[in-house]
């Protein structure tokens, strides 16, 4: 077909927005996430978290999914691409003033039973395997792309990055990482450079089914 | 979709643009749009007929004072959206969730 201009990020929101569900959690993550509680602060951090995790947790994956990972052409900084970075309310749930190392963000995560749950599940379930021809150790993208939605609301929280248009990463990097820069670079790449998960947003935006990843038959 | 109060008095919903709404936002969202109609003839009230009777004769001018209406008696959730410029806005108390003659 000839080139369309089809946002879907925005065909999701709309689609968000005609179903009572979808429409009352979104609404109900959105106004803490934007509220000004202070000067010195953007708005209540702990509020937007809870009311990030309750919207994954409610609404049904073909409306959160379908906003989440909406498929963009991967022309830079397109309105698709920063609707999709937005959905998250980024500079409430996941910005902040200054960047830590990750592996100490890790620590921070393992203090927390739910995040330290939820982070072990992403490690699991989005394995990426080489020699699989769906990328992933275990072949299911839609258990992959639940364990990463439900990293959303958490200190692990994750959110696509600016210059690239499937690569995302929690908010940290691996700058004074002393002796531990390369077991600091495994963890981002897990992250940034991820086969599996990667192949699982692509086949959710293709509309190939996320329940039951079926291999193709050997010829 | 009917609410209480009088029979004829009824919620309704039309999809609209948030831009139709004319609050002054740029963006393509689009929401539900649920609001109360229908006559309310039938759950007038003694005070309604006086009402009518008095303006009726004149004994009340220059007041004109309003009859039992259909109106909304509950408000539908919040409605969040991203503008064009990739602000978010939430609207309270935009859209009936039921409707009475009141």
């Amino acid at each position: 077909p000839a080139v369309t201009k089809e946002n879907n990020c925005l065909n999701a929101a709309k689609a968000c927005n005609l179903n009572d569900t979808c429409k009352k959690y979104r609404s109900a993550y959105i106004s803490p996430c934007t509220t000004r509680v202070s000067t010195a602060e953007v708005c209540n951090r702990r509020k937007c978290h809870k009311a990030l995790r309750q919207f994954f947790d409610k609404v049904p994956p073909k409306y959160s999914y379908s906003m989440l990972f909406c498929p963009c052409p991967s022309a830079p900084q397109s309105a698709c691409l920063e609707r999709r970075r937005q959905t998250i309310v980024p500079v409430c749930s996941y910005e902040d003033r200054e960047k830590p190392n990750c592996l100490s963000l890790q620590e921070s995560c393992k203090s927390n039973y739910i995040c330290r749950s939820r982070l072990a599940d992403f490690f699991a379930n989005c394995q990426p395997e080489p020699r699989s021809l769906s990328g992933c150790l275990k072949e299911n993208y839609g258990d992959c792309l639940l364990s990463y939605s439900g990293l959303i609301g958490t200190a692990m929280t994750p959110n696509y990055l600016r210059l690239s248009h499937l690569s995302v990463s929690p908010w940290c990097d691996c700058s004074s990482s002393g002796n531990s820069k390369e077991e600091c670079d495994r963890f981002t790449s897990f992250f940034t450079d991820n086969r599996c998960l990667k192949s699982a947003i692509q086949a959710f935006g293709n509309g190939t089914d996320v329940g039951v990843w079926q291999p193709v038959p050997p010829v | 979709q009917v609410g209480g109060g009088g029979s004829g008095c009824v919620l309704k919903q039309v999809h609209l643009n948030v831009t139709d709404l004319g609050l002054g936002y740029r963006t393509k969202e689009e929401l539900l749009f649920r609001y109360c109609s229908g006559p309310c003839a039938d759950s007038e009230t003694n005070y309604d007929k006086i009402l009518n009777n008095l303006s009726h004769k004149k004994k009340l001018t220059p007041d004109n004072p309003a009859r039992t209406c259909c109106r909304p008696i509950a408000f539908d959730d919040d409605l969040s959206f991203l503008d064009d410029d990739l602000v978010y806005h939430t609207l309270k108390k935009h859209s009936a969730r039921k409707c009475a003659c009141i």
